[in-house]
């Protein structure tokens, strides 16, 4: 399993880092973290997919809306290393258990600390995760807005 | 003398065939006057036509409502069908592609 995290990483780096960390189960239907949660891990998803979703009100109801979903090899849970640490999504596993690496955000800290040259090919690697889901949603986001543009001015 | 009594008879038929004939006129007016008050009703009719072909009102019913788990399904192949067309304008962002169509019933 290669992890997008972890590219560029020596096999000897990549092993340390995942030694940080410890293997969950999270059966179906249940919660990795919830919208608000304190963010004091980022997870590394083994197997199965986790599906992350956001609250919105339909017919008067809270549901939580398909926002994305991710496999095994990619990461999610990052605002762990991203201030005010506070999860901006809620993450499920749907149909199938999931098996997932959780990273605690302060031994990645330390280990950071201690491997400069390593924390900063994860930090690079953790730009991509981050940069691609910006240039996503804002793509997505343009998109609705013509629609709406579109809508208003006919 | 047979003459005169001859254009005598000829006038009298004529007076009478005059006097028929005038009470079969006023005959047909006072019929026309007894459906007279029919009329309005059949310029009501005319009336509810016009109105009816000018303005096309559809009969009051409900939107139908899917159900709400039919509603979640539709808006999460919305998103996903806007992410697959956002990762195409990505790997190559073209104009064409930043606004391309998908199938969407949300945008259809």
């Amino acid at each position: 399993m290669t992890h997008e995290l972890l590219n560029g990483l020596s096999p000897v780096e990549a092993e340390q880092v995942l030694e940080l960390g410890t293997k969950l189960i999270v059966a179906s239907g249940t919660s990795l973290f919830r919208l608000g949660d304190p963010a004091d891990r980022l997870f590394l998803i083994e197997r199965g997919r986790i599906r992350l979703t956001l609250p919105m009100q339909v017919r008067g109801r809270e549901e939580d809306i398909f926002v994305e979903e991710r496999s095994p090899g990619q990461t999610v849970g990052w605002s762990a290393l991203i201030p005010p640490y506070r999860f901006t999504l809620t993450a499920t596993a749907p149909l199938f258990e999931a098996k997932v690496i959780a990273l605690p955000q302060a031994a990645l800290r330390q280990y950071f600390a201690a491997n400069p040259a390593a924390g900063h090919k994860i930090a690079l690697n953790l730009a991509v995760v981050i940069g691609h889901r910006l240039q996503l949603f804002q793509t997505m986001w343009l998109r609705e807005m013509q629609r709406t543009v579109e809508v208003r001015s006919a | 003398m047979d003459m005169l009594l001859m254009g005598l008879c000829l006038g009298v038929c004529g007076v009478v065939f005059l006097a028929l004939a005038f009470g079969a006129a006023m005959r047909s007016e006072s019929w026309n006057s007894d459906v007279q008050p029919e009329l309005p009703l059949v310029k009501a009719t005319a009336s509810a036509r016009f109105f009816s072909d000018r303005v096309v009102v559809p009969p009051a019913v409900p939107p139908l409502q899917v159900p709400i788990e039919v509603l979640l399904l539709q808006i999460e192949n919305h998103v996903r069908m806007e992410q697959a067309a956002a990762e195409s304008f990505l790997a190559s962002p073209t104009h064409d592609l930043l606004h391309s169509k998908t199938t969407s019933p949300f945008v259809n």
